[in-house]
């Protein structure tokens, strides 16, 4: 049984690699596609908002298995054809579509569910459906609960250490936060090199973003930075894990989406993020096995969520993605040749 | 002699060619030139970062290096298997056959990541390291340079092992017993007798394991990991999550050029062999 679950998670996880290869079609009158990032959301979407969007407004839904980045190098390659007709972003790829002019521009009025979403969350260019925070994950097995990111450059910490680079959006933030605790800030990760230097030699595994968790389960790291989601994910899958949020505080970011610029199912695109917003939809992804940070204000979020509602996100660390993106390419670069034997 | 006009015949694959391999092919040549992937002015910045920078430079020394490993290695290895293949008897043939073909019913990416269970720290091989006490600790396996050729000399291996059991095929069992009747010794028929004739398919085979190992994305990320540095995950970078379509395309054209070039060297090695 768990070697079936170990298989289906690394497939997963190497299938987010593979994903971008293969062709989707829109269906039928009554439907409409959807960018979803592989893994836990594609799950979840299929099995949750898909079926409501079905029986609420009798709209299909072909679902596109992409990362952020993904998403907006295929609609930047279309050049003006919308390749799918919502968007899933972070805040950073959504600061991108915004600059590149990617998106429809949106009309909150249009969403049944606006007044349930906190002020704010639906703007000229989209909605928050969603919160993702983001901390550290440890084997409890193998290790005592680290305190915080400064821990992660201890000996015992960093020899068991799987380290991603600035290729994602949770990858950024965390480097982010290690940089604050050595002296840096949002646009100053300098420190955050020296000290990487200096633990390297030492460093379990430096692997791309997607074949992260599959280190975890395989025992190759016991310590890594990541999201809520793929702790919960892994722990459904057998895997012995814990997520422990720095004294520092955790990372905080919504998830948006947005309607792609040129999109043929306006109409459907609106359905579709209204019932991801509706209470029934946003209280059975907050709960097993999903753990869903909900934005909608009448649902609580799940146990496993270190937070009790949505207001409790101002508690949490949240960045300038404006100030970040224009320095995040250097930074991508930096890393590749620091990390270079 | 062939009927005339039997080139129209090939005129929709040529079509087809032009269309969809040789327009993409220019246009990621005029990208790799240009300042944005608008094509907006013409700037050789790109070849600059490329030529001039001996990180890219050691990216494309490195994958070039990995190809020619995996060639080293999948030759010593298929090289006694395809002799075995040769000795052997119908029934074993079959199962030799049956062995190197095995591995191309599954996908890459899922051999792929079995090498990770294997490799592991609590993989196959470090758990019996361990367990018959030639190793105290976990050895370093994977994200290592010879774990990532050991792992692609089993994915590549296929590529190898097939056109060499084709080309020894071909091999006439009088021209062995000539050669002993002739009082040559074992290794002797080997080298001159039995490897002439199975050289062909031995370059065959270096040309598909080193153009395949080379350009062994997912491999070489999963397995290799972030320390080491290969032209196709750099393509990607650029390509899909820097933005920077002209850095992306002048390194699928080095990564291209550089291939094809070592290619180009085992074919026309290919074709003076066939010549001798």
């Amino acid at each position: 049984m768990i070697r079936m679950n170990r298989r289906a998670l690394l497939g997963a996880s190497l299938g987010a690699l593979a994903m971008p290869a293969l062709p989707r079609t829109t269906m039928a009158a009554g439907s409409m596609s959807a960018a979803v990032y592989p893994g836990g959301w594609d799950e979840a979407l299929r099995g949750v908002l898909a079926p409501a969007l079905k029986r609420a407004h009798d709209v299909d839904v072909a679902f596109e298995p992409l990362f952020a980045v993904d998403q907006i190098a295929k609609a930047r390659a279309a050049r003006g054809v919308a390749p799918f007709d919502v968007f899933v972003l972070d805040p950073g790829p959504r600061v991108q579509g915004i600059d590149l002019n990617l998106f429809e521009s949106f009309d909150p009025s249009r969403l049944a569910n606006r007044a349930k979403l906190p002020e704010g969350y639906a703007d000229r260019h989209g909605a928050g459906v969603a919160a993702q925070v983001v901390g550290i994950a440890y084997n409890p097995k193998k290790l005592p609960k680290p305190a915080g990111w400064r821990d992660l450059f201890k000996p015992e910490y960093a020899s068991r250490l799987g380290l991603t680079g600035f290729g994602t959006t949770f990858g950024t933030v965390s480097l982010i936060e290690m940089a604050k605790v050595w002296g840096g800030s949002e646009t100053d990760v300098e420190p955050l090199f020296t000290e990487l230097r200096k633990i390297l030699p030492q460093v379990a595994a430096v692997a791309q973003p997607a074949a992260i968790p599959g280190l975890f389960q395989q025992g190759q790291i016991d310590v890594m930075y990541t999201n809520t989601y793929t702790v919960s994910l892994l722990k459904s899958r057998g895997v012995v894990i814990e997520f422990a949020l720095p004294e520092t505080g955790g990372v905080a970011f919504g998830t948006t989406m947005h309607i792609a610029k040129g999109a043929k199912n306006i109409e459907q695109s609106y359905q579709y993020i209204d019932t991801m917003i509706a209470t029934d939809v946003q209280s059975a992804l907050s709960q097993a096995p999903y753990f869903f940070v909900p934005v909608n204000t009448e649902v609580t979020p799940g146990a496993e969520v270190p937070m009790r509602s949505i207001a409790d996100l101002s508690k949490f660390v949240t960045h300038d993605w404006s100030k970040i993106n224009p320095l995040r390419p250097r930074w991508i670069d930096r890393f590749n040749r620091e990390m270079a034997k | 002699m062939e009927p005339k006009g039997a080139w129209r015949l090939a005129l929709p694959l040529a079509l087809a060619q032009v269309l969809f391999f040789l327009a993409p092919l220019l246009i990621l040549a005029a990208t790799s030139l240009a300042t944005d992937e608008n094509l907006s002015a013409v700037s050789g910045q790109a070849w600059a970062e490329v030529l001039g920078d001996s990180f890219n430079l050691g990216a494309a020394w490195n994958t070039l290096r990995l190809g020619a490993m995996t060639v080293l290695a999948t030759t010593v290895l298929a090289v006694p298997l395809a002799l075995l293949h040769l000795a052997a008897g119908p029934g074993l043939k079959k199962l030799i056959l049956l062995a190197a073909v095995l591995p191309l019913l599954t996908s890459v990416v899922v051999r792929t990541f079995a090498w990770i269970a294997i490799l592991g720290r609590e993989g196959v091989i470090n758990n019996a390291l361990i367990a018959t006490g030639l190793a105290t600790a976990p050895v370093p396996l994977l994200q290592t340079e010879h774990g990532l050729i050991l792992a692609l000399t089993q994915i590549e291996m296929p590529l190898m092992l097939l056109p060499l059991i084709a080309a020894m095929a071909r091999i006439d069992p009088v021209l062995l017993d000539a050669s002993a009747a002739l009082g040559a010794s074992l290794l002797r028929t080997l080298r001159r007798v039995v490897l002439p004739i199975a050289l062909p398919g031995l370059l065959a085979g270096a040309t598909l394991v080193f153009a395949s190992a080379a350009t062994a994305f997912i491999s070489q990320s999963v397995i290799g990991g972030g320390r080491l540095a290969y032209l196709p995950y750099l393509v990607w970078q650029q390509a899909m999550v820097v933005f920077n379509w002209p850095l992306a395309a002048a390194l699928a054209l080095t990564l291209m050029a550089s291939v094809l070039a070592v290619v180009t060297a085992l074919s026309a090695l290919g074709r003076k062999v066939a010549h001798v």
